[in-house]
């Protein structure tokens, strides 16, 4: 390599390189020791101890606390204390804010009154305090649109800790509602979760395993694949055959039947079609062809009420099996057109030049 | 490969004016070892063969990437990599070669315009309106408008197994094919109070070709309204333009009757041949509905005990077309307790259906030891009607872990199990995984 180039590549490369820091994992805040609720109960003022007055933004490393020394000496704690007790220092807290908040400029705006926005102060043994619900900012801010719209940043920093509640809560039917709700909300769920998240679960021609295959350890997690899926796989898609289809293509399918000798073209196996593992119902008499003259084969309505399951095998175009009794002018084909009626409703004659697919039939 | 000094030195300037501030990196390399049969045409029995894929499996995600052109530049990957150790697995997507690997994500994300344009470009998927999750190489730009319109629209190729050729007939995609292009048009509408009130309503166009022919051609509406903050209503309409009918309809609601309390119900009606490529020769034959509705409700017990139960009737045609509809159900039950470091779960679920149906048991929980580990999980079903010639199945996984130092962690994990198809099955794992978030800066 040119000596020069590779002086311009490896700057290149240092100036890509990671200066950063890595974060640490934040280490757990010690409970609370102070008894809030009995101050607030008390009518005990929150500026009494917490002067936020020129407090502009949250800080982790910083407390914000100032609890009066001579409490037996100075109002209102005079009134119940009447014996001093040891200087308070609260520990440092180690949790970073993932919000961006200016306490100077909201205390004047709610005339002072914390109660306003902190509905319930922390509790002695609480690790974490109890922050204001995200009402108590739109009672007074029209945020609404930017909610609809998924714009949280700058008041938040990220939405990593939050729980989504009421319509977002991940509960319950969680599994069959995300769906719904993501279709008019996707950019709301993307506040919170890349594609790589959601592609974890719906990119399955592209994925390196099943999720439980993968995670094994997440036992919480609902993975509809878990454990012997193969053996219910066909009682899953027979009662939903849409479900399958949402995230695989006939070709998947294909791709395991074919290895198993369950597939017209079987390269695994070069058996013949009548070597081939079947389902049962393929073995009845009937099934192909008519038992009696003018009767209709099994398989008719079979692949009327669920061709999907068909297409697990059978889906491969111009050689499918279909086709060769099927295609206008098969000695088989008989006078009875394969299609329903809604299908002949919706097409004419004219569709089949608009579509390869049809040709294979009546080209 | 030549690369001029002149490129070179411009990459360099313009990697020194771009940094991430965040770089979420998730790594895992696993080995995993079992079996699958192969074969077993008629008169012989299956074989076993063992296989043994070794992964690498790696996501990255760069976020607030300063540049000196675009704001909130992100970039997302994850991709992985796999070698097979024994005989090939059958879902390599690539049964002839030993060495595997695809990406599933790679797009990069730019906001504009005051954060009122977004643009994904790269390999992504689409979730709104009736795309479905399309999965596709293109790109997607969302555009915030005034009075609460947005509009958004994309374009790309449908994503096929390890780069593999586009068309419908091997592509593993449920849309396949070679274009792909839609959007939707929303608006909403805020009401004051609590996040989240108010009325979005979208409609939709999803357009898939195959060298011209229709894959699928689709319109849509959807609505979420929360009147207020405890009651969500959400509902879809797809129509299928090609085959002029609807494809899917939904309606949902969910209500939280106290924070503890909260119960969901919904009714679908939707047409599976519909969810087929419109240029698979099996599309023509079949223009059937199915309907499911039903209600679900989780309730708090106490603060680690929840429980939650569910009941759908499923309604799919009958076994021929003189026969009436038939009416199955699918019930569920989960019993949940999380207390400390332990965490279990029972869950019941049953299916009725008219081919089969099945009644499941599983049971799981997980303890933490500082920084160790393990979980258990065992999953049975009993066949209504048997399943070749057995009628249950049940399987069982222990898995246990530990947190090593600096994000990396280990988990090794294994199952067993008696099914249909396999007397005894055994797999086992082992992952090395690697989690962490470096950052150039706090944000505060």
């Amino acid at each position: 390599m040119n000596p020069r180039l590779a002086m311009v590549l490896a700057l290149a490369a240092a100036a890509c390189g990671p200066k950063v820091s890595k974060e640490k994992p934040a280490a757990a805040d010690p409970a609370y020791v102070f008894p809030h609720s009995t101050h607030v109960d008390a009518d005990v003022d929150c500026k009494a101890c917490h002067p936020m007055d020129k407090a502009t933004k949250l800080e982790a490393g910083v407390r914000h606390v100032k609890v009066p020394a001579n409490v037996t000496k100075i109002q209102p704690c005079a009134d119940c204390h009447d014996k001093d007790f040891p200087a308070f220092k609260p520990p440092a807290r180690h949790a970073p804010f993932r919000l961006r908040f200016d306490h100077a400029a909201h205390l004047p705006r709610v005339k002072g009154d914390c109660k306003r926005c902190h509905t319930a102060p922390p509790e002695q043994g609480d690790k974490q305090a109890k922050a204001p619900p995200m009402g108590a900012c739109t009672a007074c801010h029209e945020h609404q649109q930017d909610f609809a719209e998924a714009r949280c940043v700058p008041c938040h920093v990220d939405l990593k800790g939050y729980q989504p509640e009421t319509a977002f809560k991940h509960e319950g039917e969680w599994l069959r509602a995300h769906g719904a709700l993501a279709r008019p909300s996707g950019e709301s769920c993307a506040a919170c979760h890349d594609q790589t998240y959601c592609a974890e679960c719906h990119s399955p021609q592209t994925a390196a395993g099943r999720p439980s295959i993968v995670f094994p350890e997440r036992v919480e997690r609902a993975y509809i694949h878990r454990g012997d899926y193969v053996s219910r796989h066909m009682i899953d898609a027979g009662a939903n055959p849409a479900s399958c289809r949402r995230c695989h293509g006939s070709a998947f399918c294909e791709s395991c039947h074919e290895l198993q000798g369950l597939s017209k073209l079987s390269p695994a196996t070069g058996e013949t079609n009548a070597n081939l593992r079947r389902p049962r119902s393929h073995d009845q008499d009937d099934w192909a062809t008519p038992g009696t003259p003018g009767a209709l084969p099994r398989h008719g309505p079979a692949a009327r009420r669920d061709i999907a399951s068909c297409a697990g095998c059978h889906d491969q175009g111009a050689q499918a099996t279909c086709v060769g009794c099927h295609r206008v002018g098969s000695p088989v084909a008989g006078t009875r057109s394969p299609h329903p009626k809604k299908f002949l409703s919706a097409h004419d004659r004219g569709d089949i030049s608009k579509n390869e697919m049809c040709r294979v039939c009546h080209g | 490969m030549r690369i001029s000094i002149p490129l070179a030195a411009a990459l360099a300037l313009l990697a020194g004016q771009a940094r991430a501030e965040t770089i979420d990196v998730s790594s895992t390399t696993m080995l995993q070892i079992g079996q699958q049969t192969r074969g077993g045409a008629n008169p012989f029995d299956p074989q076993l063969e063992t296989v043994a894929p070794a992964f690498e499996i790696l996501s990255i995600a760069a976020r607030d990437v300063r540049n000196p052109v675009l704001r909130d530049l992100s970039l997302f990957v994850s991709t992985w990599g796999s070698y097979e150790l024994a005989e090939p697995r059958w879902d390599t997507g690539t049964p002839e070669a030993k060495l595997n690997g695809d990406l599933v994500t790679l797009y990069a994300q730019a906001r504009m315009f005051g954060r009122r344009v977004t643009l994904r470009l790269g390999r992504e998927m689409v979730s709104t309106g009736v795309a479905r999750m399309i999965h596709l190489d293109g790109g997607e730009l969302v555009a915030l408008l005034p009075a609460g319109f947005r509009l958004q629209g994309y374009a790309g190729v449908p994503v096929t197994q390890r780069f593999g050729a586009r068309t419908t007939l091997r592509s593993w995609s449920p849309v396949g094919g070679d274009l792909a292009y839609g959007g939707r048009v929303a608006f909403a509408y805020g009401l004051a109070g609590y996040p989240g009130r108010g009325l979005e309503l979208g409609a939709s166009a999803n357009f898939v070709e195959d060298g011209g022919d229709p894959v699928r051609q689709e319109v849509g509406a959807d609505f979420r309204l929360q009147p207020f903050r405890d009651l969500t209503l959400t509902g879809l309409a797809a129509y299928s333009v090609w085959e002029e009918r609807a494809s899917e309809l939904l309606a949902r609601a969910s209500y939280s009757v106290t924070r503890r309390f909260r119960i969901e119900a919904d009714a679908r009606y939707y047409a599976p041949d519909l969810f087929l490529a419109r240029n698979s020769i099996l599309s023509v034959f079949s223009a059937e509905d199915r309907r499911d509705f039903g209600a679900a409700f989780t309730y708090e017990l106490t603060r680690a005990l929840e429980i939650g139960a569910g009941y759908h009737v499923i309604v799919e045609p009958g076994e021929t077309e003189e026969e009436k509809d038939f009416v199955g159900s699918e019930a569920a039950l989960q019993v949940e307790w999380a207390g400390g470091p332990t965490r279990l779960g029972l869950e019941v679920d049953y299916l009725d259906a008219l081919e089969n149906g099945y009644l499941a048991f599983r049971v799981f929980g997980r303890r933490d030891f500082g920084k160790f580990f393990g979980t258990a999980d065992v999953l049975s079903h009993l066949f209504r009607e048997s399943v070749n010639g057995e009628d249950f199945a049940v399987t069982g996984t222990v898995s246990a872990g530990m947190q090593l130092a600096k994000g990396l962690s280990v988990v090794i994990a294994g199952n067993a199990g008696v099914t249909p198809f396999l007397e005894q099955t055994f797999d086992v794992m082992a992952k090395l995984a690697y989690n962490s978030i470096y950052r150039a800066r706090e944000v505060r």
